[in-house]
């Protein structure tokens, strides 16, 4: 993992209204951070795998998402895959700065598109 | 010009609180930490803070859970009731998962905990901030913060409630009728119908009240809601997407005026999976199946991830978004395709 992307990811947290967030990396090998009691590391790095599960039916029909949202009552789920396996996990309570900063984080995230 | 700038500012905060030390310490504190432009009113229970609300313009409550009598979540339950259009907090010294969950329902806006430093006490207040600004920008402002205009129809058509939603953006713009579940009648200015229907759907910024249900002076609508408000939910999909795209704001003549044309596909199916409507699906069962998979997957997570119920999937497409609605008695699934350079123009 890149210094640069390290330094990217470990800014995520500190974005108001961010519950939590992990990624993936293609190796299998997972980074998070979260509430220690409502998202431990271990639970980030299920919910990576529960949402890469989710995402498969999607990507395997017809609509190669580049991402997915899943707008709970009380927190919003950003899934973000990447094409060379890299996976990553936002969780983000509605109406705040980490709700709005969504889309831009997850941009960030995917390489540029030509 | 001073003084119209201070009252231009001035809150009015109602605090419920059965101990007295503590509504004293709270109320200087916030009118500390406001530098004076948070008025504070204070009760002892909720009889009394119900009897404040009748004579005071009150923005903003913030109500205890244990309070003898109604206690503080039966309390918000009622004041949500009858003033949907504040804004209500519980703050407890004793929070726990049940207690933010049965606050929530009863509509809370926000669930915190009574703070014990006054540090917390400054976070508090910055929320409480946060809360009192807050203007929902992407739809209608509604009973509860996080419930918009397609939730609450929704609940009284599947409810099968009769109500009048009154629409505001500064002054009252129109009302949708809905009679046992059925959307009957809207209007909006001089205009009727589903055209008022659909105008009303697709302005952003403004607020909405829930109205007792009086006969309409006509039946203008006949089509079933779940059409109107797959329909209304495209229109205002595109919308969002051509305002985003234009970098402009949209007024409400502009999106009662902007064309269709931008929705790929469209589908509503019972929850057993039998296809209602459908529209431009190549194969609408195969489209169900697909949908129904991954609701169901994700009705699994529900309970560990202790976010509540799932309100809808929003999928960004390389050439557009989809949004998915999984109800326990439906599917509503919209495809929006990208606007065409031709469209943004």
């Amino acid at each position: 993992m890149k210094a640069d992307f390290k330094n990217w990811f470990a800014a995520l947290p500190a974005i108001p209204g961010m519950l939590a967030c992990g990624v993936r990396q293609p190796n299998g090998k997972c980074l998070g951070y979260g509430d220690d009691k409502i998202y431990p590391a271990e639970k980030i790095e299920k919910l990576l795998k529960q949402f890469s599960e989710l995402h498969e039916p999607l990507a395997a029909a017809e609509f190669s998402p580049r991402w997915t949202t899943w707008a709970f009552e009380y927190g919003h789920i950003r899934f973000v895959p990447r094409a060379d396996k890299w996976l990553l996990l936002l969780i983000v309570s509605p109406e705040t700065e980490a709700a709005r900063e969504l889309d831009r984080v997850a941009n960030d995230f995917l390489p540029p598109t030509k | 010009m001073a003084k119209e700038k201070k009252s231009e500012h001035e809150r009015r905060i109602l605090i419920v609180d059965d101990d007295a030390d503590y509504l004293a310490t709270i109320g200087d504190s916030f009118r500390a930490l406001s530098e004076g432009r948070w008025q504070m009113c204070a009760a002892a229970s909720a009889e009394a803070a119900l009897k404040i609300l009748q004579t005071e313009a009150i923005e903003l409550v913030v109500a205890d859970i244990n309070m003898p009598g109604q206690d503080g979540i039966q309390f918000i339950g009622e004041l949500h009731r009858r003033h949907p259009q504040i804004k209500k907090v519980v703050m407890t010294a004793l929070a726990s998962e049940e207690k933010n969950a049965a606050s929530r329902a009863a509509g809370a806006n926000l669930f915190l905990e009574k703070p014990v430093s006054p540090e917390g006490l400054k976070s508090v207040f910055e929320k409480l901030c946060e809360l009192i600004d807050w203007k929902n920008t992407q739809g209608f402002q509604g009973v509860l913060r996080s419930v918009g205009l397609p939730d609450l129809l929704q609940m009284e058509c599947v409810g099968k409630n009769s109500s009048i939603l009154e629409l505001f953006h500064e002054h009252p713009l129109g009302r949708i009728y809905i009679d046992q579940g059925q959307i009957t009648h809207a209007v909006c200015g001089e205009i009727f119908g589903e055209r008022a229907f659909q105008k009303l759907f697709t302005i952003t910024g403004g607020t909405f009240e829930l109205l007792d249900f009086e006969v309409p002076p006509e039946r203008t609508i006949s089509r079933p809601w779940e059409v109107l408000l797959a329909e209304a939910l495209r229109q205002r999909e595109q919308l969002a997407q051509r305002a985003q795209a234009g970098k402009k704001i949209l007024t409400a003549d502009e999106t009662a005026a902007a064309p269709a044309g931008q929705t790929a596909e469209m589908l509503i199916s019972s929850g057993a999976g039998e296809v209602l409507y459908h529209w431009q699906c190549a194969d609408a069962a195969a489209r169900v199946t697909l949908l129904q998979k991954i609701a169901e997957r994700a009705e699994k997570l529900i309970p560990e991830l202790q976010l509540g119920k799932l309100d809808r999937v929003e999928i960004q497409l390389a050439d557009g978004r989809a949004i998915l609605q999984p109800r326990a008695d439906r599917l509503v699934f919209v495809r929006v395709a990208a606007p065409t350079e031709k469209n943004e123009s």
